[in-house]
């Protein structure tokens, strides 16, 4: 077995092991702490008391089975976004989802009040307006490239963030302005089963649409003119990939609100483990980012008595690794 | 039938217009080098036979196969393309590079087979590069990369080869060992090859035809192995202006008079 293989291997099983741990570390810290012995009990189907079983089913379990979803499709979203833009600083919010799914967002607190279903469609409604204004903006210009697609997400994260701004400026500063600022800042705490529920088919049909996509991806990362005369049919192509990512990021992010920093720091966190980039790293990107939100969410709601905002941590843990790989980083190599 | 046949082929960029109703074809297993100045339109050509740009009027077909219209996955069957300036691939294993080439003939969705697989490793020995497989392919030197793309091209197996400028990057016995390597495959793969080159001397060694382009037309053709030395400096001359054409041990040798 070549060395590179044999360090792959073992990465992706440290990864999945450290997910473990974190997943189930999860599940029993809280404001109701829950412990190994009584998480065996339940899932063998033992006696237990109601409550404990009742946060487990309704709180735990939910929150952190979000928090895993949120992690891979936020690392996987970002992996793919820096191969198919050639830009190691791409991430998911590149082309304005993230503003217009917040724009959705502050539309459905100010207009229709705190129903968090209502906040989640109409984030999800946001994330997926913006991405289909920018395909169209793009297909409108006769130049086609990834910097186009660029200027078009920079022209509608602009427009969405000046109406954010206006709806605060007419939103209640108690209660509405807060809201909106809360929802910025991400949390797991309004995660209930019948969210993951919802936005689950479509996360995995995002997920496995990349999975299948891999080799186009990959071809996507050479240069426009090369990918072409390999056969890619470059414009569609981008525009399904695009597609399906926003798709499971907006699915995310409408339950979540916006979390920082993972589809940044997750792809280089693979590349410099992994020293490759082919489907693999997207995968194991998608497994650190799951690592990384697992942890800043256990975090979350044990550091202090009141929840903090899971962007917070993991701009707290993601600031870090980027000052690393900056000052680790050798010209010219990943 | 002829591999490649170019038929009044007119195009240029934002409505300017860069070559001119060209016209030639090329037989299968000919290699064929296309000479001419920079801005002469060589790279537009090779452009519009590629679909990277509309050509405004003219087509060329492959073994009778009208490909002008064609989209890029069903015109990526009949012709391969090696660029001026390939992509940086930073962490991209080789082996991962030259399986691109199955792209064309592969299901959108799908990955290539074992038996696939297998093929272009064999590929991969052939040509001399296997120790290469595993290695990062932005970590390679420009001829070792130059070959691993030959590579790509050999494995998206289509009978027609542009490469633009394949040596550029090259030093001098890399040239002549990339060349050699591209023309016995041509030959012996009965493929047809189109070469642009800047330097005559190694389109005189190498190619069995030599077409000639200048200001966007069409000026002529020479074929090296049955020319005389005075055809050779007359044609030649037409691009390069006063340059001297000597005949040393079988082989033409051109030198500017400056």
């Amino acid at each position: 077995m070549p060395t590179s293989t044999y360090r792959k291997n073992q990465m992706f099983i440290l990864i999945t092991v450290l997910i473990a741990i974190a997943f189930l570390v999860s599940i029993c810290v809280g404001k109701y702490p829950i412990g190994l012995t009584d998480i065996f009990t339940i899932v063998t189907g033992g006696e237990i008391d109601a409550i404990s079983k009742n946060v487990f089913f309704t709180i735990r379990l939910p929150r952190t089975i979000m928090a895993l979803i949120a992690g891979l499709g936020l690392g996987m979203a970002g992996s793919v976004y820096q191969t198919i833009f050639k830009n190691p600083l791409a991430s998911p919010d590149i082309i304005g989802v993230a503003n217009g799914a917040t724009l959705g967002a502050a539309a459905a607190i100010v207009f229709f009040g705190y129903s968090t279903l209502m906040i989640a469609a109409s984030a999800f409604i946001g994330g997926i307006l913006v991405m289909v204004l920018v395909v169209a903006l793009v297909n409108s210009t006769t130049n086609i490239n990834t910097t186009t697609y660029i200027l078009a997400g920079i022209i509608f994260k602009a427009l969405s963030e000046s109406l954010i701004m206006l709806l605060k400026l007419f939103s209640d500063p108690q209660n509405e302005l807060a809201a909106i600022e809360f929802w910025t800042m991400g949390s797991f705490s309004h995660v209930v089963v019948s969210k993951v529920v919802v936005i689950f088919p479509i996360f995995l049909t995002g997920f496995i649409g990349m999975i299948l996509l891999r080799r186009q991806i990959a071809l996507l990362g050479l240069e426009d003119d090369e990918s072409r005369s390999l056969g890619v049919r470059v414009g569609a192509i981008r525009m399904i990939v695009l597609a399906v990512s926003t798709l499971m990021v907006t699915s995310i992010i409408c339950i979540t609100g916006v979390i920082n920093f993972i589809g940044l720091i997750a792809p280089h966190i693979a590349r410099l483990a992994l020293k490759r980039t082919s489907f693999e790293t997207c995968i194991f990107a998608s497994l650190v980012g799951a690592f990384i939100v697992l942890v800043a969410d256990c975090l979350a709601r044990s550091m202090y008595s009141t929840e903090i905002p899971i962007s917070i941590l993991t701009t707290f843990i993601g600031l870090p690794c980027l000052i690393y790989f900056m000052r680790s980083k050798k010209a010219g190599r990943i | 039938m002829t591999g490649l046949s170019i038929d009044n082929i007119t195009a240029g960029y934002d409505g300017r217009e860069i070559i001119s109703g060209i016209e030639f074809s090329i037989e299968r297993g000919e290699f064929c080098a296309l000479l001419g100045r920079n801005g002469s339109g060589k790279t537009t050509l090779f452009k519009s036979l590629c679909g990277l740009i509309k050509s405004y009027s003219g087509s060329f077909y492959v073994d009778d196969v009208d490909c002008t219209n064609l989209n890029e996955r069903k015109r990526a069957q009949y012709i391969s393309y090696i660029p001026q300036r390939h992509s940086k691939l930073q962490g991209v294993l080789v082996r991962d590079v030259v399986l691109m080439g199955y792209n064309p003939t592969l299901p959108l969705l799908a990955s290539p087979n074992k038996s696939e697989m297998a093929y272009a490793e064999n590929l991969v020995m052939q040509m001399e590069l296997g120790e290469l497989a595993d290695k990062d392919f932005s970590r390679l030197s420009e001829g070792q990369k130059q070959l691993i793309i030959l590579t790509r091209t050999l494995v998206q197996n289509a009978p027609v080869m542009l490469m633009d400028e394949p040596d550029s990057s090259l030093d001098f016995p890399n040239r002549h060992s990339v060349l050699a390597k591209i023309r016995d495959i041509i030959h012996r793969q009965n493929k047809v090859g189109l070469v642009t080159l800047h330097d005559p001397n190694f389109a005189l060694e190498y190619c069995d035809k030599i077409v000639l382009i200048a200001n966007g037309q069409l000026l002529g053709e020479l074929r090296p192995k049955t020319a005389t030395e005075q055809e050779v400096l007359t044609h030649l001359s037409k691009i390069y202006g006063n340059i001297d054409v000597l005949e040393h041990r079988g082989r033409f040798v051109v030198q500017m008079n400056c």
